[in-house]
């Protein structure tokens, strides 16, 4: 049983290191804001999303188009992978300052 | 510690039957861990035994993401069969293996510990792979876990169970699909299909954000039986107040 989970978890190590680089994009949390509120991505391309939080307090970045939550920490960084998506607009937001931290990602 | 002949009977024949360790509570765990979340959770649950008396049980927890890929939840549990009766403390722990989307599927890993309130029963360990992959609007889970009793007086064989869930995303404060749980037996003989545990029926899903970090999540499914030793009908609930 135990060396079934070691070899699971191998499996996933040796998929990550298998794993393509996807292209990077970069968002930044800035006073309860997405800076730039609006990214553009390849299409049909799997991508990873690097999120600076420069604000002292956490953030959550939420999304239901695109099925993604990850609270990111005052003053730190994040990765967040998503897609393959089709053509259309991707709306996320930051959960606790939704009023202010609004965003989307545009496939094109 | 000394049992009495019947009551070592008893409990051998609890644990030939896969159905006896299903609690209708139970939920499917899903990989991915929220870091800094903490929750309060409540779950319910009630059976109509395949002896034709109902069985119903509750757990109420406590929930913290303790680091960005371990979160961690100590649960009370109780149940009801012919008395409502505190059943056990359990402490469940959810690793998260990979970053959502990282690779073809989401993988994670949980461990929990259970010391039922009757001491004859030891500790139940419960752990196994989490899995989670996205088609489209569609969000597919699928759990094997495999469970045993440790120092329990009768000897027990190490179970093999599954959880499975699909879910169409519709909209955050209402999503549909369906859930599914099992259990086979024994992880390495597999019981004859009539004694086999399968449970499979529509769900619903949610969540309700009430603004800054709180958020209340809730699913619940009615469950009918595909196999003849699995409860008739299972209707269960959660709902998780998140801050």
């Amino acid at each position: 049983m135990i060396t079934r989970l070691v070899l699971i978890a191998c499996l996933v190590a040796a998929g990550g290191a298998l794993a393509a680089d996807e292209p990077e994009f970069a968002l930044t949390i800035r006073g309860h804001r997405f800076v730039p509120a609006e990214i553009r991505i390849p299409a049909n391309t799997k991508v990873k999303l690097v999120v600076q939080n420069e604000d002292a307090a956490p953030e959550e970045f939420d999304s239901h188009a695109l099925n993604r939550e990850k609270v990111i920490p005052g003053a730190s960084k994040a990765t967040i992978f998503i897609g393959p998506l089709a053509p259309g607009r991707y709306p996320f937001m930051g959960e606790f300052n939704a009023s202010t931290a609004q965003g989307a990602v545009v496939a094109q | 510690m000394k049992r009495s002949p019947a009551r070592f009977l008893l409990l051998a024949l609890l644990s030939l039957a896969p159905s006896a360790h299903a609690d209708p509570d139970d939920y499917v765990a899903t990989p991915a861990v929220e870091y800094g979340e903490r929750e309060i959770e409540l779950r319910l649950g009630t059976a109509t035994a395949t002896e034709g008396q109902r069985h119903s049980a509750a757990s109420l927890a406590f929930g913290y993401g303790v680091t960005p890929w371990w979160a961690t939840e100590v649960y009370g549990k109780w149940n009801r069969s012919d008395a409502t009766r505190f059943d056990a403390f359990e402490w469940e722990n959810r690793f998260q293996l990979s970053e959502p989307g990282q690779y073809f599927a989401d993988f994670g890993l949980l461990v929990e510990l259970e010391r039922p309130r009757d001491r004859a029963e030891g500790y139940e360990l419960r752990l196994g792979p989490l899995m989670q992959k996205d088609f489209g609007p569609v969000q597919a889970n699928v759990n094997v876990l495999i469970e045993r009793h440790y120092r329990a007086d009768a000897p027990e064989a190490t179970e093999l169970g599954y959880q499975w869930q699909l879910k169409y995303r519709w909209r955050p404060a209402f999503e549909f699909g369906a859930q599914g749980f099992g259990e086979v037996g024994p992880w390495n003989d597999w019981a004859p299909a009539h004694e086999q545990a399968h449970v499979l029926g529509p769900a619903i899903f949610g969540k309700v954000g009430l603004g800054g970090r709180q958020v209340v999540r809730y699913d619940a499914a009615l469950l009918f039986r595909v196999s003849s030793a699995a409860p008739a009908r299972t209707l269960r609930a959660q709902v998780e107040y998140e801050f």
